[in-house]
């Protein structure tokens, strides 16, 4: 083989490994006559040693770049070694790692060389190959590339399953002081283009039976935010990612603990530790809205503007809500269950089949999937409680605290 | 009441359902070959009939549902003890009710029916994704030790995704194999192992996948307890990324 491929990885997988998206699901794919299928559910192939997912080849074209953002590996004024795949490169390893059952697909994002535009012209080159010439209906997963030329996206859209654009900052001033050579528009314009083409592309599919080919990013589009590079609250983050869900159709908005990787006055200091447990409750927090029917509003007021790190925010949502419990479960609604802590969207699905057919016991509960450690504090089941304090804030969160890990003494 | 012994097919499974309806009322179904003499239950052998199986097939399909009859095929994959007579309390259940069971999760015959379904058609999604091919040049072949018999609910998927491909699937704790030469694809007997050549292009694809995988993993969120719950080590053998050079020799 030729060294060159082996060192090229080794860089351009590096660099784009800070991107958390892995997602291969969204779209539901049959092989037309050349190789590759997509699966709805999206399949996980392994996990690293970090515990993440590994589903699609995430690389990038290059990792030299232009733009110098203070956050970010590839920053211009870094020194670290570099290197650039041609697009035919990139198939082939797409090609042949997906032969061989190692990936769902491909994740290609770039860092900018030359210009927006080459970037982007190049990107579209390779979903060009892979999927007119290799004849791939496999999944594709590009990044746009902000001050690209809208055609050139339109293009590249017509080809892929989801593109994202990475806002990168919830909020415009923490972009303005992180990211100087960006701006919000500069992000939100390509977002508004692609969520405009989604709708667009699909109620001319609906009118026009050969209106276009190709469906239009059929898995959606997504975004990423890093958390705690800046000083914003999580009330800006969640408002922050409603807003976009309800604006741009977003299918996810990921979150990126900070990990800091350069040295910087505006940055958390390089011995920072990664804030694992926020970006945890920030995902459960967006689950809340995404499934959970939540508003951004109820997860985080303004008089509580940071998750609890002891407590999960549907917990926490309850605590401050406790007119509304106990709730008995043969009455609740499907919406009213889904707010109880320790029932999830299975469980409570379960409980209204169910009571189609039968009255449900305590007894049940458990077999049904409900974890009983929260719930029984917020439930009646036919009109017994059996939390066995009284259904009070304090005293429950007592109860449920996090055991504190004991310390061992020293001798000396 | 008696104890049914059958061949080990899903035909044979029902079978003995049928007999258990229209001859003798069954205590239990047993696979013939596994079966214990028991002095205070009779036994008697079943002929597998293709006849009564389909009879017993359309009537789970019709009188109780298509949900029933895929959760009872699955559980019919496990490598459960005793699934067998699990299915066929199922099965008497689901007769009386109809579509109803399938809304009594809780109850005692349906709940280990649904958690043994669950286990399967997880460890089958799993190996969507957990499967491993190598290139001898004229197929793919991928080597698997599942759990469940999980054979048959991968070969669809590989046959559509590779389509143009000729390819092998093993389950070499089974000595069964899926064979599909990009018509059409069938499971047959495999039991020997078979030493195949590797091409150098296979050797660099997986030495690139293996950096590929180290390169990814980002240093400050390592999670070794997380990993393994994903990736647990029984699995790791046939997995590329968790063995080193070109001999399958495990590093766990």
């Amino acid at each position: 083989m030729v060294m060159g491929t082996l060192d090229k990885l080794a860089i351009l997988a590096d660099g784009a490994k800070y991107d958390v998206s892995c997602a291969s699901s969204g779209v539901e794919k049959k092989n037309k006559g050349g190789i590759g299928n997509s699966k709805a559910f999206g399949i996980c192939h392994t996990w690293s040693a970090d515990g993440r997912c590994v589903s699609l080849l995430k690389i990038l074209m290059t990792n030299y770049c232009i733009y110098n953002c203070t956050y970010c590996v590839n920053r211009n004024q870094n020194d670290i070694p570099r290197a650039s795949f041609t697009p035919r490169e990139i198939a082939d390893l797409a090609i042949g790692f997906y032969r061989r059952n190692y990936i769902e697909g491909l994740f290609l994002s770039s860092g900018i060389e030359h210009s927006p535009n080459k970037t982007m012209e190049r990107i579209y080159q390779v979903l060009d190959i892979l999927r007119n010439e290799y004849h791939f209906f496999g999944y594709i997963h590009v990044k746009v590339i902000p001050g690209a030329d809208p055609v050139l996206v339109k293009k590249t859209g017509l080809l892929a399953d989801r593109m994202s654009v990475n806002i990168e900052q919830p909020s415009e001033q923490s972009l303005k002081l992180l990211a100087p050579q960006k701006s919000l528009p500069a992000v939100l314009a390509p977002m508004n283009q692609i969520s405009d083409h989604i709708l667009q592309n699909a109620s001319e599919r609906r009118l026009y039976r050969h209106a276009q080919k190709n469906k239009f990013v059929p898995a959606g589009q997504s975004t990423q935010m890093i958390v705690g590079a800046s000083n914003d609250s999580d009330r800006v983050i969640v408002k922050a990612s409603e807003a976009l869900y309800q604006r741009f159709q977003l299918k996810r908005v990921y979150y990126s603990a900070y990990i800091p990787v350069n040295d910087s006055p505006l940055l958390p200091a390089l011995t920072t530790a990664p804030p694992l447990l926020r970006e945890h409750r920030l995902y459960q927090a967006d689950w809340l809205m995404r499934f959970y029917q939540f508003q951004a509003d109820e997860i985080v007021d303004e008089r509580t503007p940071f998750l609890e790190t002891d407590f999960d925010p549907k917990i926490s949502w309850a605590f401050r809500n406790m007119h509304l419990f106990p709730m008995e479960i043969n009455r609740a609604s499907y919406e009213e269950l889904l707010r109880v802590p320790g029932i999830g969207l299975i469980s409570a699905q379960r409980i209204i089949s169910q009571r189609r057919v039968a009255a449900i016991s305590y007894d049940h509960l458990k077999k049904i999937g409900v974890s009983l450690k929260r719930a029984r504090y917020f439930i009646t089941c036919q009109g017994h409680y059996y939390g066995a304090i009284p259904v009070e804030a304090g005293l429950i969160r007592r109860a449920l605290a996090p055991v504190q890990k004991p310390v061992q003494l020293t001798l000396f | 009441m008696i104890d049914y012994l059958y061949d080990g097919s899903f035909d044979g499974l029902l079978t003995a359902v049928y007999a258990s309806y229209y001859e003798e009322k069954a205590q239990g179904i047993f696979p013939q070959a596994a079966y214990q003499n028991n002095f205070f239950v009779p036994s008697r052998t079943v002929e597998t009939d293709l006849v009564k199986a389909e009879k017993v097939y359309h009537a789970i399909e019709r009188k109780i549902s298509d949900l029933s009859l895929k959760h009872i095929f699955y559980t019919y994959l496990s490598n459960e003890a005793n699934k067998e007579t699990k299915i066929l309390n199922y099965l008497q259940l689901g007769f009386k009710l109809g579509r109803q069971i399938d809304d009594l999760h809780a109850q005692p015959e349906v709940l280990p029916i649904r958690q043994t379904a669950r286990k399967v058609s997880f460890e089958a999604e799993r190996f969507l994704g957990l499967l491993r091919f190598k290139d001898t040049g004229s197929f793919l072949y991928a080597v698997l030790e599942p759990d469940h018999h999980i054979l048959i609910l991968l070969a669809d998927h590989f046959a559509d995704r590779l389509a143009q491909e000729r390819f092998i699937i093993h389950d070499r704790k089974r000595g069964l194999a899926v064979v599909s030469n990009c018509q059409d694809w069938y499971i047959t007997d495999f039991p020997e192992e078979i030493g195949f050549t590797y091409s150098e292009q296979e050797k660099d694809y997986q030495e690139l996948w293996r950096l590929y995988f180290s390169q990814i993993s980002i240093e400050n969120r390592k999670n070794k307890k997380l990993q393994t719950q994903f990736v647990p080590h029984r699995y790791r053998r046939h997995l590329t990324e968790f063995t080193t050079g070109y001999s399958d020799k495990n590093i766990n």
